[in-house]
């Protein structure tokens, strides 16, 4: 039923999320200055460099690493050499590898081809130099050390990394659980004592033939030599075919099955400042539990993050393209992963940014600096009431509100007056109960709360008023989460216990709980160890102990029941091995518990602590993204160290905020809703139209399906009826996502059926566009007798001795500007004035669908229609 | 004619949310095209490419096997029943003698005699995507072959919806489900001829001389930047704005579904199906669906779903088939006809199949009950090597002797001939987990 999990395509589809994530990146990373690693021995080398340069002023060349050793015959290095940029402000590095001319002082030893790739031919030590016209030389020590003997070839680290490679251990292939045409392996080698199984034990003499490797069906399929579903996929005279072979006519070996294996990877360089249309070469090394190390530059997977910026080849070369912004290359080996992240500046920030309020401006301004972006200008002061109130209240501003921030613009202009005003939105906002509304309706959808019958009913609501009292009490979000996790009782008692009916089995629970509160993904860890994500069955069901004692008791009602953590010894058994598994958390010493404690109090105690990696990360990078429109990470639950955060730096922030603040979510918002980053104008200017997550400025958000419903009803003067709640209740107010409503789900309300944001889509839609342009849910909203358009058309005459048009030209300009002022937070400019008074004045015979009409475009505008 | 037309269904508050789900979902499987569809479309357009086609008909209730493609004469009495073979037009293929038509059109047509994997459950799930209701039930469930195909190809024609269900509802819910979105969500779900997406359709409260009026004036009043929203959103809705205009006053969609503007003698040709008999709580023997299908998948459908008659023959399986089978004998052998004058049989794949097969012994009222260890399946078009009868079952039909056929390596067949690998295609569910369409390869004897 899993087999699938680990397609090939996965990664691909992985990355084109990401990529469509980061579409026209402009990602922001730390600069080079900031990387450090030591792996790369760059200090040296720069010193080196600048003191070259400060003799003469030919460029130096430098090795990235100036020495390389081989062992072994089978071993392979890409030597790395490398000149800072040339053009005189820059900070860029550029690779030279394959524009250098390498000489050798003993040429017996080692042969290097025109990448840099150098296979050891006899043992000795050499100097490799690197010359190139105009640049001064640079050298490096390389040693070969040969066996004696021929080395034996072993099966984990050397045989199955090839069917990685090659792809012939993907889901779509060989990697299947029931295999292709009866040759199965492991899904990207991730059982090398299982494929050795198949492989060797079962192959029964074609598949591997020691005395004539050659015509190994292993050999001939792979060369495409004899007909194979899957193509060629390799040729007789490259290095993995002679290992291959060589490993053949060895009689097949497995190796030491204790012997070393792959601890971590790392590449060189690891990160890199740019120039566009550039290229660099890159070299990955493998360091093994016994401390050795290898160069696997040939053997890993390379994939590109944004393709549009960046391609990567086979052998790990990366192409920029002629775009601006940064780019990552993550590179995989036997379930380890590195990333490459190169920054491609637009050019140098001339102007002067705005004033940073702190250190989320701070973080910010580092990156726009870095890659040379202007932010664009502060937005005003009735676009930020209206983009502050949709996003902490959820729905459009008052006509009171909007009068009242036109009373405080009396203090000026100057910033800190302008600060202070809306610092006092902000806080008048976070002490309302529609603050607390929207907040419960974005964290009721996710916990998966909902009805599906009138007895589930109660809990529903009772869950979402917990939330909703939570929020608006301003509960610390490490005491919600915790009261949560260890949810006693019934729903009368305790409304939380309604999540563990919601989320009824173990597994779901553990799942849910990762991806909500540590942004980690958990479900492959079910099944199978990902090859690519660092959590393997053992910390999954490690995780799961702690719910493993939980217990659902009948209630007073059927469908209202109640959980209790029994006495027990809270373990989990691991699937493969059986093993019984104590309560764990990720990454954690083992939690010690006697069987009188509930597990969850000690699942909490772990969560919730400050010290905790993920938690108050994972809810800072959540609500970064409800406000500026794009997680830090994204998506935002998936946070793995293949998925890396935009801005490393502000999201340390944030989380350092929140923690500080006692886990005080308001806090947290007040912190992001204040920032000058938070403020910026939506308009872009000539150099940040293209940033999607630097946040040089605000990027539009369409209203979601209930801000939107709620936001239609107030500038139509109108009210939706929802089944069994009083006639008022706004969408956002809704309990849960069960109530039947064609607009909510048209334009993309979750089911709650899972613990992902992604299942709200806000994507566009055909249906969305007819059913605001043609639909009698529309018409009747607009056309209501109690709508503004009939009450404004029936009071249109003030003075009956004047035509009628006339009486429009008297009474139109208010009702106008009321519209604007309802539905953008701004009265309308004069051209918008007078085309819509003109629109009246032509039909003043039926004024009444004058007035729905003009209604009916404000709705349609896409500045009605967007938070901006 | 229409009579799914006549009997929409008015969206209340007493339905419950899936059946709100799918009384509603007509936009959705329209809406389930997104921008990136739309530009594909519209990249496409002029290409006017003869696109593939499937026209899924369901069987609701379990056809008896061994009384339409799998008469098994050498069984005793009281298993062989009341029908005698009658040979087809390729030599040693034999079926029922309630078909005679399709009989003459056996080199057009494959059937299937060993379809395995069903489970006795009366729903048609399993036809419309290969699964069961409870995979993947956490995340929303299976993805019909149709929701799949309109996520993976989009639309044919930007004003045509790449995935229609005509299913009319049905007392017994499962057998009224045209394929399901599941986890891919509404947005892919089968467009369905009722509901208020229908509604949204046709101009209704307003004319089409004041919404033009209203066009005007939001052109004028609507100038917001669009270049400022990277994510394309707004351009997205500027488009669908336009396309929307476009189904509002042309009407291909409408039109495809208005057989008043079909040739009267090909609707004769079709039959009506009527009277409906044996119906109970199942669908009618609606022989115009299949001719609305092949109207459908010209106008730019790719995948059409249908439910036709209750074959659910506890009792009284011999009038049942007599009555069920000569209609259904009627308009797919219409339909071939059709298709393959219009030069769309290769390209359309049609399959006839239910959720099981049928007991081998009669019952004590001429009836039969469920079988889910073997039944049957007709298909024909698509591009297959048609004129074949796959796999066999034992000689009283009891379960399949030969070549075992999984009703997922039929999904795959379909989707194969949709254009589509089974090995190579994913669809990301929710977790942002990569899942295959279906875990079997195509039928290799097909294609």
């Amino acid at each position: 039923m899993h087999q699938s999990c680990l397609h090939p395509n996965f990664l691909r589809s992985v990355a084109s999320l990401v990529t469509a994530a980061l579409a026209f990146s402009f990602f922001c990373v730390s600069s080079i200055a900031q990387e450090a690693n030591p792996a790369q021995a760059n200090a040296p080398a720069q010193e080196n460099s600048a003191a070259t340069q400060a003799i003469s002023a030919v460029p130096q060349l430098e090795f990235d690493v100036p020495t390389i050793s081989l062992k072994g015959s089978d071993a392979r290095a890409q030597i790395l050499v490398r000149c800072k940029s040339s053009s005189s402000n820059s900070s860029s590095i550029e690779d030279l590898t394959r524009s250098v001319r390498f000489t050798l002082s003993n040429p017996s030893l080692i042969s290097i081809d025109a990448n840099g790739l150098v296979t050891p031919l006899a043992s000795g030590k050499l100097t490799v130099t690197a010359i190139a016209d105009g640049y001064a030389p640079a050298s490096a020590e390389v040693s070969v050390e040969l066996s004696s003997q021929e080395e034996l070839v072993n099966f984990p680290n050397q045989v199955v990394p090839i069917f990685t490679k090659f792809g012939c251990n993907g889901g779509g292939c060989h990697g299947k659980i029931a295999g292709q045409n009866g040759f199965r392996l492991s899904l990207l080698g991730s059982e090398a004592a299982e494929d050795y199984e198949h492989l060797v034990r079962e192959s029964r003499g074609r598949r591997l033939f020691p005395a004539a490797p050659d015509t190994s069906l292993l050999l001939t399929k792979s060369v495409g030599s004899v007909p194979h579903g899957g193509g060629q996929r390799m040729d007789v005279d490259s290095h993995e075919y002679r290992v291959l072979r060589r490993w053949i006519a060895q009689a097949m070996p497995y190796g030491d099955p204790n012997g070393r294996k792959v601890s971590s990877i790392s590449v060189t360089p690891s990160t890199r400042q740019m120039l566009r249309n550039s290229a660099q070469q890159l070299c990955v090394v493998a360091s093994y539990s016994d401390g050795s190390t290898e160069d696997i530059t040939r053997t890993v997977q390379y994939e590109s993050n944004n393709l549009d910026m960046a391609e990567v080849d086979a052998n790990g070369l990366v192409k920029i393209r002629d775009y601006a912004g940064e780019v990552s290359i993550m590179a995989r080996y036997q379930g380890q992963v590195t990333v490459f992240r190169a920054s491609v500046p637009i050019g140098v920030l001339t102007q002067s940014l705005p004033i940073a309020r702190g250190k989320i401006d701070e973080a910010v301004f580092a990156k726009l600096t870095a890659l040379g972006v202007p932010p664009s200008d502060l937005c005003d002061d009735q676009t930020f009431l209206r983009r502050v109130t949709l996003d902490i209240a959820g729905r459009l501003p008052t006509l009171a509100e909007i009068e009242s921030l036109q009373l405080a613009q009396s203090s000026g202009g100057s910033p800190d007056a302008v600060q202070a005003r809306r610092a006092e939105i902000v806080d008048r906002l976070l002490a309302s109960q529609d603050y607390a509304s929207n907040f419960a309706s974005k964290w009721s959808a996710i916990l998966r709360n909902n009805h599906t019958s009138e007895d589930t009913r109660y809990g529903a609501y009772a869950f979402h008023d917990w939330l909703r009292t939570s929020f608006f009490e301003n509960k610390p979000i490490n005491i919600l989460v915790r009261e949560l996790l260890t949810a006693t009782g019934d729903v009368e008692s305790n409304p939380a216990v309604v999540w563990f009916r919601q989320v009824n089995n173990t597994e779901s629970r553990i799942e849910d709980i990762a991806q909500l509160f540590l942004g980690q993904r958990l479900q492959c860890a079910r099944c199978h160890h990902h090859p690519y994500e660092k959590w393997a069955q053992q910390d999954y069901y490690q995780m799961a102990a702690f719910f493993s004692t939980v217990e659902r008791r009948e209630g007073t009602l059927p469908n209202e029941p109640k959980f209790v953590s029994r006495i027990a010894n809270a373990s989990a058994n691991h699937p493969k091995t059986g093993q019984s598994l104590p309560p764990t958390g990720l990454d954690a010493p083992k939690t010690e518990l006697a069987n009188f404690q509930d597990p969850r109090a000690a699942l909490a105690d772990w969560m919730t602590a400050s010290i905790n990696p993920f938690f108050a990360k994972s809810i800072a990078n959540r609500y970064w993204k409800h406000f500026l429109g794009k997680g830090l990470v994204e998506p935002e639950d998936d946070m793995r160290i293949s998925n890396p955060p935009s801005n490393p730096e502000l999201l340390d922030n944030l989380t350092f905020e929140l923690i500080q603040s006692g886990f005080d979510l308001k806090h947290l918002i007040r912190s992001i809703c204040t920032s000058t980053t938070y403020q910026l104008s939506a308009n872009a200017n000539e150099l940040n139209i293209r940033d999607t997550n630097c946040f040089s400025r605000y990027y539009p958000k369409r209203l979601q399906a209930e801000m939107l419903l709620d936001a239609i009803d107030a500038v139509s003067g109108s009210t939706t009826q929802f089944e069994g709640m009083p006639l008022g209740t706004r969408a956002v107010e809704l309990p849960d996502t069960s109530f039947a409503s064609y607009f909510l789900t048209v334009f993309g309300r979750p089911d709650s059926s899972t613990a992902c944001e992604c299942e709200r889509t806000i994507s566009s839609t055909l249906a969305q566009s007819l059913h605001l342009l043609n639909s009698k849910e529309m018409q009747s909203k607009l056309g209501a007798d109690a709508s503004y358009a009939s009450t404004w058309s029936a009071t249109a005459v003030v003075d009956a001795s004047l035509s009628p048009s006339e009486n429009i030209r008297k009474t139109g300009p208010l009702r106008i500007r009321e519209l604007y002022l309802r539905a953008l937070s701004r009265p309308p400019t004069d051209s918008e004035q007078s085309v819509a008074l003109e629109y009246l004045m032509q039909r003043s015979d039926k004024l009444r669908e004058a007035y729905e009409d003009l209604l009916w475009s404000v709705i349609n505008s896409k500045e009605f229609l967007f938070n901006h | 004619m229409l009579q799914f037309l006549g009997g929409s269904q008015k969206m209340c508050s007493g339905l419950s949310r899936r059946n709100f789900i799918s009384a509603g979902s007509l936009c959705f499987g329209y809406g389930g095209f997104t921008l990136a569809d739309l530009l594909r479309a519209e990249e496409a357009a002029g290409k006017k490419s003869s696109h593939k086609g499937l026209i899924n008909i369901f069987l609701g209730g379990g056809p008896p096997h061994q009384d339409m493609w799998d008469i098994k004469t050498e069984a005793p009495s009281e298993i062989r029943g009341e029908f005698s073979p009658i040979s087809t037009n390729v030599a040693g293929i034999d079926i029922c003698e309630v078909f005679p038509q399709l009989a003459q059109r056996m080199d057009k047509a494959a059937i299937i005699r060993s379809v395995v994997g069903c489970k006795d459950r009366h729903e048609s799930h399993q036809c419309m995507s290969g699964w069961f209701p409870d995979d993947l039930k956490a995340l929303g469930g299976r993805p019909s072959i149709g929701s799949a195909v309109a996520r993976l190809q989009g639309s044919v024609d930007s004003a045509v919806p790449p995935f229609v269900g005509l299913a009319a509802k049905t007392q017994h819910g499962p057998w009224s489900n045209s394929g399901e979105a599941g986890f891919l969500g509404a947005a892919y779900s089968a467009f369905k001829p009722d509901g208020p997406g229908m509604e949204n359709m046709k101009l209704q409260s307003i004319g089409l001389d004041r919404l033009k009026d209203r066009r005007r004036l939001l052109t004028s009043i609507d100038t917001m930047r669009r270049d400022i929203d990277a994510s394309g959103i707004m351009a997205g809705m500027d488009a669908f704005e336009q396309r929307a205009l476009d189904v509002l006053t042309s009407s291909k969609l409408l039109d495809a579904l208005d057989l008043s503007k079909e040739d009267p003698k090909l609707v004769e040709r079709y039959g009506d199906g009527k009277p409906y008999k044996y119906q109970y709580d199942g669908a009618p023997t609606c022989n115009d669906h299949l001719l609305i299908a092949r109207r459908l998948i010209e106008a730019g459908v790719r995948v059409v779903s249908l439910s036709y008659g209750r074959w659910d023959s506890h009792g009284q399986n011999f009038d049942l088939v007599r009555d069920h089978g000569s209609k259904l004998d009627q308009c797919l052998s219409a339909l071939m006809d059709d298709l393959q004058q219009r030069d769309m049989l290769d390209n359309v794949t049609i399959i006839v199949w239910g959720e099981f097969g049928r007991t081998p012994k009669i019952n004590n009222g001429a009836g039969r009950d469920h079988w889910s260890q073997v039944s049957s399946a007709w298909l024909a078009g698509g591009g297959m090597r048609t004129g074949q009868a796959i796999g066999a079952t034992n000689r009283l039909g009891e379960y399949a002797k030969e070549r075992p056929v999984h009703m997922q390596e039929i999904i795959a067949t379909l989707y194969h001939n949709l254009g589509i690998s089974v090995s190579t295609s994913t669809i990301v569910d929710p977790t942002g987990r990569p899942q295959f369409l279906v875990d079997h390869e195509p039928i290799r004897e097909l294609i």
